[in-house]
């Protein structure tokens, strides 16, 4: 028999790995909005996240807090890599947008190689940002760790909406999201925006891993579960839609904790495709699209 | 406004461009002068499209194309913006999520008005002061006339030298399009140069100072516009 305390701790978790979809759900929006591709190299970058800001730890014995805030910028350098090497020249040469998007497969597998060959395959993990816990509210279990997902979370959503709203660069990235043409007839250089959107989207993948890696661990395979779990967060809440990707991010993570509880670990993938499968057939464009009528949006 | 001693701002020499296979403008060279509106003719299909889509380097290209007294041939569409090459396009290309001030403000992107952005925007709502009334309003929101304000406000928030406009009084009411093309012919006035594209349309022959009559991609003929009423054949197809 299934108790309440046991339903509860399950959304408890569920909002948490939920976020963690939500943010990598955003990076997959922040470079379609901006190019038209989806990057399923995404979940790499939560991936090197974690490994990153172990290995920084580890070998260079840096603070934990140090670490992951230096994380964040070498992901990011790592996203524009792709970009200039594998997106740009396909881009230039016109190649379809399919072809692009299997390169970035390519590119996902290609990391997790040389993240072997480097890093070695051994999972790995490093503390939790506040030490002590879990709080304790009414026999439901909360860790630190996971306040310290919603307000990084909340924090990305807040500082993705002042950049897409306040600032030029983010005005022109969603500029280059609804026509690219006129953006670059105005002077806006659509190259460089979509550099922009793969350093933006690598450095929310950066922080996700980082985040989450205290509560799990982080290994060179982790990418494409998340990858995965993000790409469907992006299609319940609307592609294209930041606000709608957290959302869509935090009900699939929700979905699946039910679904373990309810029938076992082993319904937890078959919850997300299921939801995936609901969602497609009765809001083809997402279920946060379907209530604003309309596709795309910040 | 120009006269036939005002130096070039723009010539284009053998500019041609591809569609696939389909040599949709075959090599075309012509120049639109300082502070001179020139208007190309055609019917649909002649190209007159393709010719701005080629200048702005928005298709393939071949040709030397020289904007004040620089080779640009090389440069891309957006390095052609900030030296004050703009164009609006065909269909307006607004940003139909944004405001209208955004997309305002978004026309200033290139930071060429050096009297900037309010400034810039007193500019446009002084031409078009129905842009004011919509300010925070969604630019898909906006009827054509009201739309296609936006578009030419947004271009002159980039304070261009040569301002490309293709067909823009395509779909509207011929009061709002004599409304527009009139505020076209006024910035000519101040001095703006003006390349301004037209399958048929009266007032805009009256308001150019030269002509340029496209055929299947190629120019069939360049004259004065106060010219073509004694060409019976043009007349006849452009100016009724």
């Amino acid at each position: 028999m299934i108790d309440l305390t046991q339903i509860l701790q399950s959304l408890v978790n569920g909002v948490g790995v939920g976020l963690i979809y939500g943010l990598v759900g955003i990076g997959f929006c922040v470079i379609y909005n901006a190019s038209g591709i989806v990057n399923f190299a995404q979940g790499v970058f939560v991936m090197l996240g974690g490994m990153v800001c172990h290995t920084l730890l580890t070998r260079l014995g840096m603070p934990l807090i140090v670490a992951a805030i230096l994380s964040v910028p070498v992901v990011a350098g790592i996203g524009m890599i792709i970009e200039i090497c594998v997106v740009r020249p396909m881009w230039n040469r016109g190649a379809a947008l399919f072809a692009i998007i299997l390169a970035t497969i390519a590119t996902q597998i290609m990391i997790e190689r040389i993240t072997i060959l480097t890093l070695g395959d051994q999972p790995r993990t490093f503390e939790e940002f506040t030490l002590g816990g879990p709080l304790k509210i009414a026999n439901i279990a909360i860790s630190y760790q996971l306040f310290w997902i919603l307000g990084c979370g909340a924090l990305m959503v807040f500082l993705l909406f002042l950049f897409f709203t306040k600032t030029k660069a983010g005005r022109a990235l969603r500029a280059c999201s609804q026509n690219r043409e006129a953006a670059a007839l105005l002077g806006i250089p659509v190259h460089h925006m979509l550099l922009l959107s793969f350093a933006l989207s690598a450095g929310l993948g950066a922080v996700a891993g980082i985040l989450v890696t205290p509560t799990q661990y982080t290994a060179f395979n982790v990418g494409t579960p998340f990858g995965v779990n993000g790409f469907i967060a992006a299609i319940i809440g609307g592609f294209g839609s930041a606000g709608g990707a957290l959302a869509g991010g935090v009900l699939l993570g929700v979905a699946q904790a039910a679904a373990i509880v309810v029938f076992g670990a082993g319904f937890k993938n078959v919850a997300a495709l299921s939801m995936l499968l609901v969602v497609l057939l009765m809001f083809p464009q997402g279920i946060f699209s379907a209530f604003k009528g309309s596709g795309k949006g910040h | 406004m120009a006269d036939a001693n005002s130096p070039a701002l723009l010539s284009a020499e053998g500019l041609s461009s591809f569609y696939g296979r389909m040599h949709a403008l075959k090599p075309t060279s012509f120049t639109v002068r300082q502070g001179e509106l020139v208007t190309m003719l055609g019917p649909n299909g002649a190209g007159k499209s393709t010719l701005l889509r080629a200048l702005m380097r928005l298709n393939k290209a071949e040709g030397t194309v020289v904007f004040d007294g620089h080779d640009v041939s090389k440069l891309s569409t957006h390095e052609l913006a900030e030296l004050g090459m703009i164009m609006v396009q065909e269909g307006r290309g607004l940003f139909g999520q944004m405001s209208v001030r955004e997309n305002l403000v978004l026309g200033a992107y290139t930071g060429r008005s050096g009297s900037g952005i309010d400034s810039s925007l007193d500019r446009v709502f002084t031409l078009f002061p129905r842009l004011k009334e919509r300010f925070n309003q969604i630019s898909s929101s906006l009827s054509g006339g009201e739309q296609q304000m936006l578009a030419i406000g947004r271009a002159l928030m980039a304070e261009p030298k040569l301002l490309m406009l293709d067909e823009p009084s395509l779909g509207l009411a011929p009061r709002v399009a004599y409304e527009i093309l009139t505020t076209l012919g006024n910035l000519n006035k101040q001095g703006l140069g003006i390349l301004l594209v037209e399958q048929k349309a009266p007032l805009a022959l009256k308001l150019a100072q030269r002509v340029y009559v496209l055929s299947l991609g190629r120019i069939v003929a360049e004259l004065p516009a106060k010219e073509i009423k004694s060409h019976h054949d043009l007349a006849q197809y452009y100016l009724h």
